[in-house]
């Protein structure tokens, strides 16, 4: 008979219990999750096996767990559950602690993760970037600090795009280098937990980056873009349209920030090759767009929020403090923003100038948390619909090694 | 003040307990709420894991039931309200007319003129009666009962004429008792748990699937098929069987206790199907199989070593129409793993024991939440309204309960 011998991770367990799976020792192994779950597959089915290694504190199965992330949090599992362990919840609380386990600092991480410590981090926000328009104000542009004088109000005049950049791009530097590190980790642990091959040298095959793109991570954005598995959710599928108004949102003031930071930040403040760009007036399309993304995220913020607070009520789900901190803080980037906008167009300076610094700091800290918090989710259950169309390519011989090229391409 | 011992429920728990009693010489009253004494063991086919017939038992507590002058009972009969203390109780018990005499126990030619069919209660509604009846042919006491429905009808003046003069009576009433005793046995056992409930087994929706007591009544040779296990769609004898164990029980939203005894009768419905057609496949699907105590394993031993019977770690908790009226049973095998569907042509809920304290309380016995009997210093639970047991325990603790009622009226006494 073969002799395994199991380390537990006792810190691991107690980290799930704490962060919203409290009820996971509860499960006895009855599997009826992984059956009524709308999204688990016939070959690998979840949640049964997550709340058992869990249970054992076998930290780093459940870290090269890839179902973990194709979980929607639909809730089926929980409402049916005979014990009452609500797995829903404790895939959940695993997620959290997966996003934790793959970003560095950890510090960052314990941080964004409290309440407390997101509005620290607004604050200390507010305080860079007063910092930041303070220097710039008395060594460069030289306006009033921290209400300039001009009328109407320009918010370039507070702070020019320039130290904009500085703050954030060398935010986004680092956000991207944390990701890429914790990705890559993700993607090697999930490639040894599904058991891909590996070569000779010992190493699990890598997509070619144009494979990558083309065969899998556009067809995996169609389908995150579509909803097509949030929807399959029987209990909580109200919550896809919510979400789909915060993807859509995000997605559109994504596109206008870059077109701005192009046009405005590169082409006209950083090479003058163009006059000035913002501010833009109420009819140009990308400030039409702007203001629709705007209030598609408050609007998408609420839905969610009504929605998940009735699934709490019934009992279908439960919501740790990371799920608020993050809706909490998009609703926030959201409302400061359009708030500025506002007080900027009726000229109330005191107002205006205040909720922009906020608006600033809000956006920054929602940027610097995302390796680190629930809005890390973004990235690694992305990676985890990617990577679930490879490994089912690799395993059926389709792909890895060379073998994703079609034949006869190399002639 | 009394010294005499009631005991609620002529199952196999309040035959012993009322047996044991007066053969200490003590006065009991049995009371028991259906036309015949013997309960659910009156509805087995076999015991496990001995594999005999229920008439081994029940016979001789009928006998000494009825040879002991000691034993005063009363079938078709309820127990309204129990108040008092220990020692000193007073019951109010209503007996309900059978609109027979005790002569009655043929009534042949009465059901040759009866007209309409119900569905018979004895066998899980698998076949129809008629309003006038024999119970079971084991019945104690043996007399035909007619259904208070056809009294006074056209059908039960027919009835009444076809039938020898004096075997029925239609001016019988509802008879109200009232007693003082010194102790209460409570033995009211349990009802299979209402199968419709679990919504994800489909059970009612499918007709082959069916629950571990109709495989009882359909195994036994006093059944509605003289022995022979069938599927209701077709009448055929099924070549696949599949056993879903834990329908309802260790469930919060159902019976959050284990119930015992569904494993095993589950082990010997496949003795019962092994031996009806030796090529019958049978697949088990379970989260654990309980079988406590030496026995019990040696049986689960003996049957999982057949080829044809298999295990699947998994609980059912999905069921979909298969083809030809079978049913797919799916489930995840957490050993094997991965989802299986298994098509059986026969589905079989292990459905448990729900304690007829949930259903039916009776005024002045103190019940838990799951409604067993919460035992007091005069009010003695035993069998399944104490907790869920097989056949041999209730005994024993129907014993031990005989004991316990004698102690509570002689403490007072001293």
């Amino acid at each position: 008979m073969q002799t395994q011998s199991i380390q537990p991770d006792l810190s691991f367990i107690r980290n799930v219990m704490q962060s919203g799976g409290d009820t996971v020792k509860r499960c006895y192994q009855c599997a009826t999750c992984s059956v009524v779950c709308p999204l688990s597959t016939d070959e690998s089915p979840f949640p049964r096996k997550e709340m058992l290694w869990t249970q054992w504190g076998l930290a780093g199965k459940v870290a090269g767990d890839v179902d973990v992330w194709l979980c929607h949090q639909c809730g089926d599992c929980t409402t049916y559950c005979p014990r009452d362990a609500r797995p829903g919840d404790v895939l959940s609380a695993i997620r959290l602690n997966a996003i934790r386990y793959y970003a560095e600092p950890k510090f960052l991480a314990d941080m964004f993760s409290s309440p407390m410590g997101v509005i620290g981090a607004v604050f200390l926000g507010i305080i860079l970037v007063l910092a930041v328009a303070g220097v710039w104000a008395a060594l460069v542009s030289h306006h009033a600090f921290p209400f300039p004088e001009e009328t109407p109000i320009e918010f370039h005049n507070f702070m020019s795009v320039i130290p904009i950049d500085v703050l954030f791009l060398s935010t986004v530097v680092f956000v991207l280098y944390v990701l890429y590190n914790g990705v890559k980790n993700f993607w090697m642990d999930i490639s040894a937990g599904a058991n891909l091959p590996k070569s000779y040298s010992g190493t699990y095959p890598v997509p070619p980056i144009g494979t990558l793109v083309t065969g899998y991570i556009i067809p995996a954005v169609q389908e995150i873009i579509a909803h097509s598995r949030f929807k399959k959710c029987g209990q909580t599928a109200d919550r896809a349209t919510g979400h789909l108004y915060l993807v859509l949102s995000f997605i559109i003031l994504f596109i206008v920030t870059n077109f701005v930071f192009i046009a405005e930040d590169l082409f006209h403040a950083a090479l003058h090759i163009i006059g000035p760009v913002t501010p833009m007036p109420q009819w140009h399309p990308v400030k039409l767009a702007a203001n629709i993304g705007g209030i598609m995220l408050i609007v998408g913020v609420f839905m969610i929020k009504g929605v998940r607070d009735r699934l709490t009520e019934k009992g279908t789900l439960k919501s740790s403090d990371q799920d608020w901190i993050l809706i909490w803080l998009i609703f926030a980037v959201g409302a400061t923003g359009l708030g500025s906008e506002i007080f900027r167009l009726t000229q109330v300076k005191q107002l205006a100038y205040p909720v922009y610094i906020l608006h600033l700091a809000c956006v920054w800290v929602l940027f610097l948390s995302l390796p680190f918090s629930k809005f890390g989710h973004l990235v690694y259950r992305s990676t985890a619909y990617v990577f679930e169309k490879w490994a089912a390519d690799v395993k059926s011989g389709k792909a890895g090694f060379g073998l994703e090229k079609s034949v006869g391409s190399e002639h | 003040m009394s010294n005499s011992i009631l005991v609620i429920g002529g199952g196999f728990s309040g035959l012993t307990a009322a047996v044991e009693a007066a053969e200490m010489g003590y006065q009991v009253y049995l009371v028991e709420k259906e036309n015949y004494m013997g309960g659910r063991v009156a509805q087995l086919n076999k015991y496990f894991p001995k594999l005999c017939p229920p008439t081994c038992g029940l016979e001789i507590n009928f006998k000494r039931v009825k040879t002991n002058p000691n034993i005063t009972f009363y079938s078709n009969a309820t127990v309204d309200a129990v108040a008092g203390s220990e020692g000193n109780y007073d019951v109010q018990i209503t007996v309900k007319p059978k609109f027979t005499t005790p002569q009655c126990t043929a009534a042949c030619k009465g059901k040759d003129v009866a007209t309409t069919e119900v569905p018979n209660e004895f066998n899980f509604g698998l076949d129809t009666r008629k309003p006038v009846y024999m119970p079971h042919p084991m019945s104690f006491p043996y007399q035909c009962v007619i259904d208070p429905s056809v009294v006074n009808t056209d059908e039960g003046k027919k009835i009444q004429e076809a039938l020898p003069a004096g075997h029925v009576d239609f001016t019988q009433t509802e008879e109200k008792i009232n007693l003082n005793v010194g102790a209460v046995i409570v033995a009211t056992g349990w009802k299979p748990y209402d199968a419709t409930k679990m919504d994800r087994l489909q059970y009612g929706k499918f007709p082959n699937i069916v629950t571990n007591m109709m495989i009882e009544r359909m195994a036994s040779p006093s059944g509605p098929s003289e022995g022979k296990i069938y599927r209701p769609s077709d009448k055929n004898p099924p070549k696949t069987v599949g056993f879903v164990q834990c329908a309802g029980s260790r469930d919060k939203d159902h019976l959050p206790y284990c119930s015992y005894i569904c494993c095993l009768a589950t082990l010997k419905q496949i003795t019962y199907l092994r031996e009806q057609s030796p090529d019958t496949e049978i697949v088990v699907f379970y989260i654990d199989i309980r079988s406590p105590g030496m026995k019990y394993e040696n049986f689960y031993k003996k049957v999982k070593a057949d080829p044809k019977v298999t295990f699947i770690k998994g609980k059912v908790a999905d069921v979909k129409e298969g083809s030809n009226g079978n049913v797919v049973l799916i489930a995840e095998d957490t050993i094997g793993g991965g989802k299986v569907e298994k098509e059986v042509e026969l589905a079989v809920l292990a459905t448990g024991m729900q304690p007829e304290g949930a259903l039916s309380p009776i005024t002045g016995i103190e019940y838990d939440t799951d409604g067993f009997v919460v035992p007091k210093a005069g009010i003695i639970p035993c069998g399944c309204s104490k907790r869920p047991v097989d056949v041999v325990s209730s005994a024993q603790s129907s014993t031990a309960a005989a004991l316990k009622a004698a102690q509570v009226i002689n403490r007072r006494a001293n």
